[in-house]
């Protein structure tokens, strides 16, 4: 009785098995790649001009990349810009739009520009939907009033040579009440009902 | 499982063919599946022929049959190409080709359960030395014939340890099993196989 090393022989014996019937692999690269070719979609010149521009994956990521970083550098500018730069804030704590006079309240500053308008004026629940004008002392088409206005919510409008108007850009939002806008602007806390 | 038929290609293409293959034999494999995702299909015979045999051998050992093992080495090679994009870059393209063709066999396997073959029996190697080759045959065919019988749990790992010489890790990732499995698994297939030659009473095997 022989004494053998089992994986020797079992590596010995997988071995001699291929190679005896590896005859069957001779060509299979040549069939593999015609076949291969022939299930490939066959480009015509304007699919080769197309190849040209069309991105590749790669290329695809890097202009996703490009674009991330983009966004990513503009949002950074306006968080500086917001904080450095007077008047880029749109909160509503920017200096345009409330004057702070003491505890009693805030000095609101009513903003419409109208060029060639002869009578401007706001109305609103601060003055009982009356109109208060607005002046344009220097003649340069801005049409401005300060009205004082205690902590709250206001709805209001303007009148532009009877026109309405009421959607005003400097305004916190906008309601919609018996077909027409009015806008809305919160003294005191941003936001709050008070 | 079919396979297209296919006019075979002129010879000036076959000339030509060889041509193009001989600029990719020297060049590395990462190379050449770059090459072979962005379309040149001469690089995927390049890669064909440098796996070729590993994956025959693997479907070999594990269906036992030739002509199924042929069927699916081909399957295997369109297989991997088609997926090429799924395939990672950082990770050994061995491991990923013994995947797929472990998995086709799997499915091959499953199907021969209710479609059985009956196999050819296996030829003798030729050689220099006729005696010689005869017995190394003779331990060659009985371990084969054993193989044969050896369940499908035991013989996969077992082929792919001593024929494609994976680590235990790399079986573990090849059949999705874990590797104290793959190692229990290997121990079991050896001894199953060691009792059933030592049965015969012409070869004793070392305890290992």
């Amino acid at each position: 009785m022989r004494i053998d090393n089992l994986d020797e022989s079992l590596r010995d014996a997988l071995r001699a098995e291929v190679t005896t019937e590896a005859f069957c692999l001779d060509g299979l690269e040549g069939r593999i790649v015609t076949e291969i070719a022939d299930r490939l979609p066959k480009r015509g010149p304007l699919d080769l001009l197309r190849g040209l521009f069309a991105p590749t994956r790669g290329v695809r990521i890097g202009q996703f990349a490009v674009l991330g970083a983009t966004a990513a550098i503009f949002l950074m500018m306006g968080i500086f810009l917001a904080d450095h730069v007077p008047g880029f804030d749109r909160t509503p704590s920017a200096p345009e739009r409330t004057i702070a006079t003491g505890h009693m309240g805030n000095e609101i500053l009513f903003v419409m520009p109208a060029t060639g308008a002869h009578d401007v004026s706001v109305v609103g629940n601060f003055n009982d939907w009356e109109a208060t004008p607005l002046a344009d002392d220097n003649g340069d088409g801005i049409w401005t009033v300060s009205i004082p206005l205690s902590p709250g919510r206001y709805e209001y409008a303007f009148v532009v040579d009877g026109r309405w108007w009421g959607q005003d850009p400097l305004a916190d939002g906008y309601v919609r009440s018996f077909g027409e806008y009015n806008s809305v602007r919160y003294v005191g806390q941003v936001g709050d009902d008070a | 499982m079919s396979k297209m038929k296919l006019s075979p290609p002129k010879p000036c293409i076959l000339r030509l063919r060889r041509k193009i293959r001989s600029v990719y034999r020297g060049q590395d494999e990462v190379s050449l599946l770059r090459a072979s995702l962005a379309g040149e299909t001469e690089a995927w015979g390049e890669i064909i022929t440098r796996y070729k045999e590993a994956v025959f051998g693997l479907c070999l050992g594990f269906l036992r049959n030739r002509a199924d093992a042929e069927d699916l080495t081909h399957d295997a090679f369109i297989r991997a190409y088609v997926n090429l994009r799924r395939y990672r870059l950082d990770k050994r393209f061995s491991t990923w080709i013994f995947t797929i063709a472990s998995n086709l066999c799997r499915n091959r396997l499953r199907y021969r359960r209710y479609h059985p073959v009956v196999s050819l029996p296996a030829q003798l190697n030729g050689g220099t030395d006729p005696a010689r080759i005869v017995a190394r045959e003779d331990r060659g065919i009985q371990i084969r014939q054993r193989l044969d019988r050896l369940p499908y749990n035991y013989r996969a790992p077992l082929v792919l340890r001593y024929y494609n010489e994976l680590s235990y890790k790399e079986i573990a990732e090849v059949l999705s099993l874990p590797e104290g499995t793959v190692k229990t698994r290997i121990h079991r297939g050896k001894m199953a196989l060691k009792e059933a030659l030592e049965k015969d009473g012409v070869t004793q095997y070392e305890n290992r």
